[in-house]
């Protein structure tokens, strides 16, 4: 969200963000077990969130949410003996899934397709630009996403899920897989003994994924030498000794020249590597955002999405929160987007009908003031 | 019998050797104090003597032969470190304890290395051509401990959940873990029973080895308060700042810990410029290197608490509890921040 949002935005979205709570509650399961979690919510836009919350059952926390309608709804990926603890320590870890966040990279287009805001003199405008032309201060971008960008994070998706099962041996069915509601993908993972890994374990799983701390010396003598043509080598090193042969079969000459060989590998590297954030995977007592919640970064949901899916699943349609109805909303300045297979804007200081979720979505990105409907 | 109490004379640290002595033998305080215990208990202070001295538990075929005395002897090793409640010396005897283990385990056949790491908990399997498969995670929670490249999962061969090892690195899987193992158990509180007389003796037998050690070493006294930084690099750096020569390892510590801290590079080289063999452009290049800035671009990670030790570098004080890595040091209770995604 880039400009501060009006009293009457907010109770607009809790609203209709109710309206959805009270109709999908029974699709609102934290994993289990729920006496073990810890939650966290955002109740309004600005102020802090609300952390360090546990419920003893699905019911109690159920009642929390449709009496408070919070804005987002965060669960721990770690299980505590005392989750309601505020001393981290005193929580006492159990144990945490593994989680992974994979984002879709950042697109400013040009023109009609990006628009930002000024978070200090509350200037806006369609187009990029780096400092405001009213203050020289620094501008925020309004973070839309488009299928592109979501089809490569899905593709950086599906890369994690081959390692996973194919390396780690990590069983399909200990894999979920979720929309994150907004620009990219959340992979969670549950297998007994990954999930008593420390933080130092993690930070080797995220270091294989990103193929950092490479051998390099060793793995340019293997090349040159060739003496490993072995194709039951296993691993993520061995795939980019492998992507390097081949890619230098044509030229025999190649294999020889270590600044050659260094360039190849990096090539390699890129190729195979998973985009995921490491921060993330890391730290083990992430809050995670919660299946099935709203984001209140888009008014999208936080949508499963089964592996056989993964390549038909289109976010941008099957995400959405709340469909039906129209309302009115006054646009500061948005960007072109597309929702529910239907294209919307640009829009600059005009007031229009649209749909409910393309107004909560404007709206959600802080470039709307809700006017009635 | 007559193979498993061998075995279990040769490693202590066994379940089957825990089952010899609860099957056979009252191990209360009170009955060890009897005449013929005085045997077992010479041969635990020993046991924490050779630790001391030698880095390592020497345990021969005599040894082996009087299996009673050794098997016995190696939990009242651990009542004797516990009892001292001094931290460097539970450090050392269990870095001791492992270590003779790894040696006595590398002449091991397969059968009994796998047989070993299956019972301390670092099952294997062996593989085809003399290699030997353990689970990921088992492999992950061991391995971050050594700071060689050549252990990080990203330059092993994976599959299928699995991590492939030659007979020797799996040992020194279960040497961590036999050290994590004997750690533990110096850490346990003592039954609240009066210490018999020879056991105070024997305490203060190690006490007395160790401050002979200590008084070669340059002098090391625990402040009692707890530092910015762990009393080891402490050390190091009131050395390099007296202009003492300082070690290869040592100069190896210090930097990497520097630059994790993210101290500034030029800050680093100055540490070192009291140094006798001291070189602005050579020490400027090797900080850099270890940061990772040239060469390979990798960055050098800090030496693990164990290898400290090993090195002769570690010198803890009551922060030092428990905690495994020098990065560590008095992170282990500080609040943790708290991050949504």
């Amino acid at each position: 969200m880039v400009l501060r949002m009006l009293e009457s935005n907010i109770r607009f979205l809790k609203r209709e963000f109710f309206k959805y709570y009270y109709e999908n509650i029974d699709k609102l399961v934290p994993p289990s077990p729920i006496e073990q979690r810890e939650f966290g919510f955002f109740i309004e836009k600005g102020k802090g969130m609300l952390r360090h919350k546990c419920f003893r059952n699905l019911e109690e926390f159920h009642k929390f949410v449709l009496n408070e309608t919070p804005l987002d709804i965060y669960v721990s990926a770690a299980r505590y003996e005392d989750p309601g603890n505020r001393d981290m320590q005193e929580k006492k870890l159990i144990s945490a899934e593994l989680f992974f966040d994979i984002d879709a990279e950042p697109d400013f287009k040009e023109g009609e397709e990006s628009a930002w805001a000024c978070p200090n003199c509350g200037a806006y405008d369609l187009g990029v630009v780096e400092t405001c032309p009213a203050c020289r201060s620094s501008v925020e971008n309004v973070e839309t996403v488009n299928e592109d960008q979501l089809n490569k994070a899905l593709r950086e998706t599906d890369k994690l899920i081959k390692i996973l099962i194919n390396d780690f041996g990590i069983e399909e069915s200990n894999i979920s897989v979720f929309f994150s509601g907004n620009r990219g993908y959340h992979v969670h993972v549950d297998q007994e003994e990954f999930v008593y890994l420390t933080a130092e374990g993690r930070r080797e799983i995220v270091d294989y994924l990103l193929i950092q701390g490479l051998e390099e010396n060793r793995l340019i003598e293997a090349l040159r030498k060739k003496t490993v043509n072995d194709s039951s080598l296993k691993g993520v090193v061995w795939r980019v000794y492998r992507m390097v042969l081949e890619s230098s079969l044509d030229k025999p000459r190649a294999t020889r020249n270590r600044k050659v060989l260094k360039q190849s590998i990096n090539q390699a590297i890129e190729e195979l590597r998973v985009r995921i954030d490491p921060v993330v995977t890391i730290d083990m007592h992430r809050l995670m955002r919660m299946p099935n919640s709203i984001n209140s970064n888009s008014g999208m949901v936080k949508k499963k999405v089964g592996l056989k899916d993964l390549t038909s699943f289109n976010p941008l349609t099957e995400a959405i929160a709340i469909r039906d109805g129209e309302v009115v909303v006054k646009v500061k300045a948005f960007p072109r987007f597309k929702l529910c297979g239907k294209t919307f804007g640009p829009f600059k200081e005009e007031e229009v009908e649209l749909p409910i979720y393309a107004a909560i979505y404007i709206i959600c990105k802080g470039m709307g003031e809700y006017v009635g409907g | 019998m007559g193979e498993n109490v061998i075995r279990a004379a040769r490693y202590p640290f066994l379940p089957e050797a825990r089952d010899f002595v609860s099957k056979h033998i009252d191990l209360s305080l009170d009955s060890l104090d009897r005449a013929g215990s005085e045997a077992i208990l010479k041969r635990a202070v020993e046991r924490v003597k050779d630790a001391l001295i030698l880095k390592e538990v020497r345990v021969t075929p005599q040894h082996e032969s009087n299996y009673v005395r050794e098997i016995l002897s190696f939990p009242i090793a651990i009542i004797l470190v516990s009892a001292i409640g001094n931290e460097y010396i539970r450090r050392i005897y269990s870095l001791g304890e492992s270590r003779g283990a790894y040696k006595r385990m590398l002449m091991e056949s397969d059968e009994t290395l796998l047989f070993i790491g299956e019972k301390i908990g670092v099952k294997g399997i062996l593989d085809e051509e003399n290699s030997i498969r353990i689970k990921i995670p088992t492999y992950l929670n061991l391995a971050y401990v050594f700071h060689e490249y050549r252990w990080k999962l990203v330059n092993r061969i994976v599959d299928k959940g699995y991590v492939l090892l030659s007979r020797k690195e799996y040992a020194r899987l279960i040497q961590i873990e036999i050290n994590n193992y004997v750690y533990e158990k110096t850490l346990e509180s003592l039954p609240s029973v009066i210490m018999p007389q020879s056991f105070k003796d024997a305490v203060n037998t190690i006490i007395e080895t160790w401050s002979s050690i200590e008084a070669s070493k340059p002098d090391y006294k625990p402040s009692g308060e707890k530092g910015e930084n762990p009393p080891c690099i402490n050390k190091i750096l009131k050395r390099l700042e007296a202009g003492e020569n300082t070690s290869h390892f040592e100069r190896l510590a210090i930097a990497t810990f520097m630059i994790t801290k993210g101290r500034d590079i030029e800050e680093i080289v100055e540490l070192f410029s009291r140094q006798p063999d001291y070189k602005y452009s050579v020490t400027k290049y090797q900080v850099e290197h270890l940061a990772g800035l040239r060469g390979g671009g990798k960055r050098y990670s800090v030496p693990s608490c164990r290898t400290m030790l090993a090195n002769g570098l570690c010198y803890p004080d009551e922060y030092c509890k428990g905690v495994k890595h020098p990065l560590k040091y008095g992170v282990k209770n500080a609040g943790v921040e708290h991050t949504v995604s």
